[in-house]
């Protein structure tokens, strides 16, 4: 049996105090410790970006790290992104420009471009491609990503 | 016809809670003392176990059930959907590199992982055969045990099937040019983001599965026969998948973790990992050997297609993809003389499963590639040589079935145009151009409820799978459109066998045209009600008053439907009911069973350049167009033929599994098995439709989604050829295998 | 994932301290993007993961003193792309550090774990060897300091002993002028593994460092001072036959999935030309002094 440890965490804006194995990942402690099961899991390997969540401000795969490692940090899913009940400019414009399919994605997609429009505010085509690289989309619809993320930059990526 | 909701790009129905991570996917369901489960596997491609030493793993504290094929019901069931070949657990052999021989089921999932490891398995590892030549050499084992096929001449073969289709008389002489090439098109998989995951649960004296099946009515037979439940106890939750594209058809593991489930008495859930997907699930690949035979002004003569198509250790539905993805093998073309044999040729790999497209893609790189050959030999341009040959709108082209149902020309000339075919082009930059078909539903039965409630909201039941295509919005605007009521007001309940009627399955893009047409029958239905309802209110026969596309037409006003209802409703409310059935009935002597509904027909143009010191590929300008009747949604039109596209990409530049010598897969897992990225998609990209109205579906409707990746590795590959001088004829054309043909050019 | 004890040491005495006794069964944690996908994979057993980004004097990130610009083993991927002194120094090391996996591995990567992990395909080595890193290592004995190129043995093996954790790293500031670049070959444009890295530094004097990867067991660094490949005057055949001579070292994996031995031989004088050629064009543009080093770049 595993000694726990204890950590303390701010996960969309409320404290949480946990004990938690040392061998338990961050996307564990999400998902099934505290049900937020919007970050999914698809490769486990950090190349699918489906697990992204902002730590510290920082887009990381979180399944690339151990929950013990987030003691003390201050933690952004997309369940957070909303706010009372209304949805945020990205996850509106995702919609609106056809950027969600199946969807498994999406939540790690608007984590990710958070976190790029958070450091690059007026990004060139080139520059969102880039650094949206890291989410896997298998339904394709990354054109569209693109062009969301440039439309709520205030660089409308097109009509489509 | 003046059209409010339907043909409007509107946002995705069931899009807030995707945004917002609040849509459930199975792997997201969690139910009071549910226990975690493991498969166990072994690292071989075939093999006879000769032992499985349980102890160990029971000894894991949390270990509630080591099940291995002895704890199932003796002989150990089989089911499947063309035979009922595959057991709930490898039953003595393992005929894939991982096929479950046991299931683990423990208190948490780190238990269950650990027990897994300690699972024991001796075993004798047998000759694999992985490739299309080693499964058909006569001295390799068989896959399948001969007695689950007694009365068939290819029992004692790894052939499961042949289908042969032809017409016209061949007459070689006629043909001033026959070219005569092999193509091959790799084993890849579907990659769907969201891996398969299952639950089972003992549910009263019954039980309820959740998986990420696209198929829910199929599973709910498959499960009641097994555990030999009556449908009635068999509860079917099918949250909306992460991505199907096929992989998601038929069932997997459902029947072991129910097994499990009642074993333990306790919800059982198993997640698979992206690796195990990989062995689940994955597309028919397939070798074709062609001749084409043309005129000099090169109109075709006849066309002679072989097609070897290899299958995994387990039919699951890919002798159908066989059968049906050649049966229009030889393309939208007039072709005065065909001849196609193609073969299910069964191997020790994972099983082939549907995928997007259906087996055409796998012959339609093969004819495709041929057409450019000729094209290039007789001089002939390569649009010219597909117009010259297309068939046209009403065409027998396949003399025995449905005509050409669309204007195919148009849709080329289109995406022509789009690319700009005949403008001058840049040095070091090449087109292709390419055009595909395949076939709509062949037979289906959809039923649909819809509901119309007391303040004008409704509901819309369909057991048709949402995975992403956008069926929810589809249904939603039909709805919207004939009951004149708000998109945003109209839910749409999918996935659940107890409050959604039969549907016969969600594949061969038949949603928009079965379960479209079954809807708007319910909506009708709601029509008549209406009218008689209000006809008794306001005391007038029914003739006076007519209800169509969300209006009432009284004698002397209109209005809009929302407005009437409480009337039409009288002092006791309640709501109006409206139920659909829309049918396509079977015709017992074609070969397929049935003609199709409509055809998917699509052509795709791309103008690229190759490094030719690396091999790269660059797409500078991508065009696909595709002929579907009536956008119903024109967004998510767009959005799934580019991401037809974007898929079709990765099996044309990237994608294959890769074996070592003894047919174990080498690179299971997103590290080594490379998809596309938002940084490899092509420059620019153009998707366009033709709407005629044509399409069997509601406002002339056709089904779509799958075209769009019939067209992909010949386009590609054909602007490659132009660029490199000489062609590739299997896929992916990786920089590697480009670099390569340079070489030996 | 396999169960283990889980330490974060505050300072480095009580890292060293605890590496002294466990060493052997202890396994480092930087950023844990290798790290985490072993434990996933099963392929390590250890019972001890200790964690260094609390260590107090590892939270100096990048500073130059003394002529030398020293990297935290803490300091991210991330960090070191949007550094000053490295985009002003190092730039072909900024080349590399973009095409470290993806942003999200970034943010969490370290160039110390990426030497440490001693995959022959690490992005950051070929840049690190030209611009002649070297590694400061901690351990029960003190500190110490080798030349990256020693710190290399082969595939996944590195000089560091099992007391030992790495420190820093150390970049001399150049005190000539040099262009540099990098390259790599992937099999797709995003994110990727690479088949074959390569990087070329040029400077004034016309001493080619070349440093490439992923086409043997280990990173290779080899110099010519001939001053031939920068010669305008001398002949394509004597520029090839001096490359040749400097890729003689490659002998790339024959079992590799990524790529056959004979593309990665092939794709090693692509890119090495075109390494060349880039970094002749970056010394080019320094000369026409158009940016001094000292301007402290972007």
């Amino acid at each position: 049996m595993e000694k726990l440890i204890p950590v303390e965490m701010t996960i969309n804006n409320q404290h949480y105090s946990l004990q938690v194995p040392p061998s338990m990942r961050l996307l564990d402690l999400l998902r099934e410790k505290l049900d937020f099961t919007g970050t999914k899991e698809c490769c486990g390997i950090g190349e699918c970006g489906v697990c992204t969540v902002l730590v510290d401000g920082k887009a990381v795969d979180s399944c690339l790290m151990l929950a013990v490692e987030a003691d003390g940090a201050t933690i952004l899913t997309a369940e957070g992104l909303a706010r009372d009940g209304h949805l945020s400019d990205l996850q509106k414009t995702f919609l609106e420009k056809g950027a969600v399919q199946c969807g498994f994605c999406t939540p790690g997609q608007l984590m990710s471009a958070s976190y790029l429009l958070s450091q690059n505010p007026h990004p060139t085509r080139e520059e969102v491609e880039e650094g949206m690289a890291g989410n896997l989309c298998r339904c394709g619809c990354y054109e569209r990503i693109v062009d969301a993320v440039l439309t709520v930059s205030g660089k409308d990526g097109g009509e489509k | 016809m003046n059209l409010k909701t339907v043909g409007a790009p509107l946002v995705r129905n069931g899009g807030h809670e995707r945004v917002t991570g609040e849509e459930k996917y199975v792997a997201d369901i969690k139910l009071p003392g549910m226990l975690e489960s493991k498969l166990v596997t072994i690292d071989s491609a075939h093999a006879k176990i000769l032992s499985i030493d349980t102890s160990q793993a029971r000894k894991v504290p949390g270990v509630r059930l080591v099940m291995t094929a002895a704890d199932l019901p003796q002989p150990v069931p089989r089911f499947g959907p063309q035979i009922e070949d595959r057991p709930v657990l490898a039953d003595g052999e393992v005929k894939y590199h991982g096929e479950p021989v046991a299931l683990v089921v423990a208190d948490t999932l780190e238990a269950a992982k650990k027990a897994a490891r300690l699972v024991h398995v001796e075993y004798e590892e047998l000759p694999a055969a992985f490739t299309i030549e080693k499964a058909l050499d006569p001295s390799t084992p068989l896959v399948m045990d001969p007695s689950l096929r007694p009365n068939d001449p290819l029992a004692h073969t790894n052939i499961f099937n042949e289908h042969r289709y032809s017409w016209g008389q061949f007459d070689e002489s006629k043909a001033e040019l026959v070219v005569e090439n092999t193509y091959s098109f790799p084993m890849m998989t579907q990659f769907c983001i969201e891996p398969p995951a299952f639950i089972a649960a003992p549910d009263k004296d019954g039980i309820a599965i959740w998986s990420t099946i696209q198929h829910l009515y199929w599973l709910q037979k498959i499960i009641a026969k097994l555990l030999k439940l009556p449908l009635s106890k068999v509860h079917v939750y099918a949250p909306d998948p992460g991505g199907g594209f096929g992989g998601k058809q038929h069932a997997k593991y459902e029947p072991a973790v129910a097994f499990a489930a009642l074993k333990v008495g306790q919800p059982v859930r198993l997640v698979l990992t992206l690796e195990e997907s990989f062995q689940a699930m994955r597309r028919t690949s397939c070798e074709t050997h062609i001749r084409t035979g043309f005129r000099k002004d090169g109109t075709l003569v006849f066309q002679d297609i072989v097609a070897n198509y290899l299958l995994g250790a387990y039919v699951d539905i890919g002798d159908r993809v066989v059968g049906k993805g050649s049966y229009a093998g030889a393309g939208p073309y007039r072709t005065q003389a065909v001849r196609i044999l193609a073969k299910s040729i069964l191997s020790n790999t994972p099983p082939a499963t549907a995928m997007r497209g259906f087996g055409n893609p796998e012959v339609n790189w093969a004819v495709e590639s041929n057409m450019d050959e000729a094209a290039r030999l007789l001089g002939i341009d390569r649009l010219e040589i597909r117009l010259r040959n297309l068939a046209k709108k009403g065409d027998k082209f396949i003399p025995y079935d449905k005509p050409a149902d669309g204007d195919w020309p148009q849709t080329v000339l289109k995406a022509a145009d789009l690319i700009g075919w005949n403008k001058p082009l840049v040095a070091g930059h090449h087109r292709g151009i390419a055009v595909g078909l395949k076939l709509g539903p062949t037979t289906g039965l959809s039923y649909s409820l819809v509901r119309l409630l007391a303040d004008g909201s409704a509901v819309v039941a369909s057991g048709t799978s949402d995975m992403g295509q956008g069926a929810r919005s589809i249904l939603a605007q039909i709805v919207s459109e004939e009951l004149g009521i708000p998109y945003e007001s109209i839910e749409v309940v999918m996935g659940d066998t107890s409050s959604v009627f039969y549907d016969q399955q969600t594949s061969a893009s038949r949603s928009t045209v079965l379960m479209g047409n079954s809807v708007l029958k319910a909506c009708h239905s709601i029509q008549a009600q209406l009218k008689t309802r209000l006809a008794k209110s306001y005391r007038l026969e029914e003739s006076q008053i007519s209800v169509e596309h969300g209006v009432v037409k009284f004698p002397d006003h209109e209005e809009p439907i929302p407005k009437t209802i409480k009337t039409a409703l009288g002092s006791l409310g309640g709501e109006i009911i409206g139920v659909g059935e829309e049918r396509k009935e079977g015709e017992k002597e074609h070969p397929l069973g049935g003609s199709a509904s409509f055809y998917e027909f699509n052509c795709t143009a791309v103008e690229r350049e190759v490094n030719k010191a690396t091999g790269d590929v660059t797409i500078l300008r991508y065009v696909t167009v595709s002929d579907v009747g009536k956008a119903i949604n024109p967004m998510q039109v767009h959005m799934q033929d580019e991401g037809a596209a974007v898929q079709g990409l990765g099996h044309t530049l990237m994608e294959h599994y890769i074996f070592d010598e003894k047919g174990r897969i080498r690179n299971l897992g997103a590290a080594d098995y490379r998809i596309l990225t938002s940084m490899d998609l092509p420059k620019e990209f153009v998707s366009e439709t033709v709407e005629n109205a044509d399409g069997p579906g509601p406002y002339g409707s056709k089904g779509m989604s799958e075209g769009a990746i019939l067209c992909v590795s010949p386009a590609v590959g054909s602007s490659v050829n132009e660029a490199i001088g000489t062609p590739i004829r299997d896929l992916p054309l990786t920089p590697e295998r480009i670099w390569q043909a340079l070489q030996e050019h | 994932m396999p169960d283990f004890e889980y330490v974060r040491p505050q300072n480095m005495s009580e890292a060293v301290d605890f590496l002294k006794v466990h060493g052997s069964e202890t396994r480092i944690l930087a950023g844990g993007t290798d790290l985490l996908i072993q434990l996933r994979n099963d392929e390590i057993s250890s019972p001890f993961i200790l964690d260094v980004k609390r260590i107090s004097e590892l939270q100096t990130g990048i500073q130059q003193k003394n002529g030398v610009v020293s990297i935290s083993a803490s300091a991210t991927v991330s960090e070191i792309i949007l550094n000053n002194l490295i985009n002003a120094y190092f730039p072909a090391l900024i080349t590399a550090a973009k095409t470290i996996g993806s942003v999200q591995i970034r943010n969490r990567a370290t160039i110390a774990g990426n030497i440490c992990n001693a995959s022959p395909a690490a992005d950051s080595a070929p840049p690190l060897l030209v611009y002649g890193a070297q590694v400061v290592i901690a351990g029960s004995k003190g500190m110490r300091r080798i030349p990256l190129n020693e710190f290399f043995i082969r595939s996944g093996v590195t000089a560091l002993q099992k007391d030992e954790l790495v420190a820093a790293i150390e970049l001399p500031v150049p005190t000539t002028k040099m262009g540099a670049a990098y390259l790599r070959r992937t099999r797709r444009r995003g994110h990727d593994l690479a088949s074959v890295t390569l990087c070329c530094a040029i400077e004034q004097t016309g001493t080619v460092r070349l440093a490439y990867g992923s086409v043997g067991p280990r990173p290779v660094l080899v110099v010519d001072k001939s001053g031939i490949l920068v010669d305008k005057k001398a002949s394509d055949e004597a520029k090839m036959a001096t490359l040749e001579s400097m890729f003689a070292q490659a002998s790339p994996s024959k079992t590799s999935m990524r790529a056959s031995p004979a593309y990665r031989l092939a794709m090693l004088r692509v890119l090495g030309k075109e390494g060349l050629d880039l970094a002749i064009s970056a010394l080019d543009e320094l000369n026409e002094g158009e940016k001094s080093l000292n301007e402290g770049g972007k």
